[in-house]
């Protein structure tokens, strides 16, 4: 391939990535495998790098999709494995005991307790940040 | 709360009303209402504003939000009937939430 098609497909592959991410977060096998646009930014990177390597007169495609390829793998790799990552400690759930009571209000400001339920009702409780 | 909606859309309206699905976040709980309401999903969505019921569950991510702030751990807990969890998931990696699948599947083991 020449250097100039690879620089177009290292382009592609590291906005693909990042495009394919943001748009299909909601599905499960996506959001759950985030180290996949990573991957996809150090493949991007590699074919870049390649590019480079073949260049002969214009080089400026190659170092532009390295610049680009490589700005997004370092943002990434630092997103997914520093900033994304939450610290393990220990919580108070036990498989089999139960859980602690709490009571809560809700959106109508009307109180809701997990006691309310028992005896009724399995409940789901998601623990969640509100952002997104 | 990319993992509600997977998790409202995948339940049939029987099961739907036989479990209770509480969503707890420090969010200013009308805001996650109206979502719920604009994605006709049947939570209820109680307001955890000071982190206390997370910080009793020990799950507590200090100073992880987005301005330097106390956020919940994301967490799924399934409690059977009787208020016993059987089944629970803390993500390690914000990005990450229970599938939908593995949630389901412990709710309809109950």
């Amino acid at each position: 391939m020449t250097s100039g098609r690879l620089a177009v497909l290292s382009v592609v592959v590291a906005l693909g990535a990042l495009a394919a991410y943001v748009l299909l977060f909601r599905v499960t096998l996506v959001r759950n495998h985030p180290e996949g646009y990573v991957i996809a930014f150090v493949l991007a990177t590699t074919l870049a790098a390649l590019a480079l390597v073949r260049a002969r007169a214009r080089r400026w495609p190659a170092w532009l999709a390295l610049g680009l390829a490589s700005l997004l793998l370092v943002g990434g790799a630092w997103f997914n494995f520093v900033l994304a990552r939450v610290p393990d400690a220990p919580t108070v759930l036990r498989v089999g005991e139960r859980s602690p009571d709490f009571t809560l209000p809700d959106a109508a400001g009307r109180p809701v307790s997990l006691a309310d339920y028992r005896g009724k009702k399995p409940v789901v409780l998601v623990f969640y940040r509100g952002y997104w | 709360m990319a993992e509600l909606q997977g998790l409202g859309a995948q339940l049939s309206e029987a099961e739907r009303a036989g479990v209770e699905i509480v969503a707890v976040s420090p969010d200013p709980n009308e805001r996650s209402q109206r979502l719920a309401e604009g994605l006709r999903l049947g939570y209820r969505f109680v307001a955890d504003r000071d982190l206390a019921v997370a910080r009793r569950y020990g799950l507590v991510h200090a100073g992880g939000g987005p301005d330097g702030q106390d956020v919940p751990r994301p967490a799924t807990v399934v409690l059977d009937r009787d208020g016993a969890v059987r089944w629970f998931l803390v993500s390690r990696n914000f990005q990450v939430r229970p599938d939908p699948d593995d949630v389901l599947r412990a709710v309809r083991a109950l």
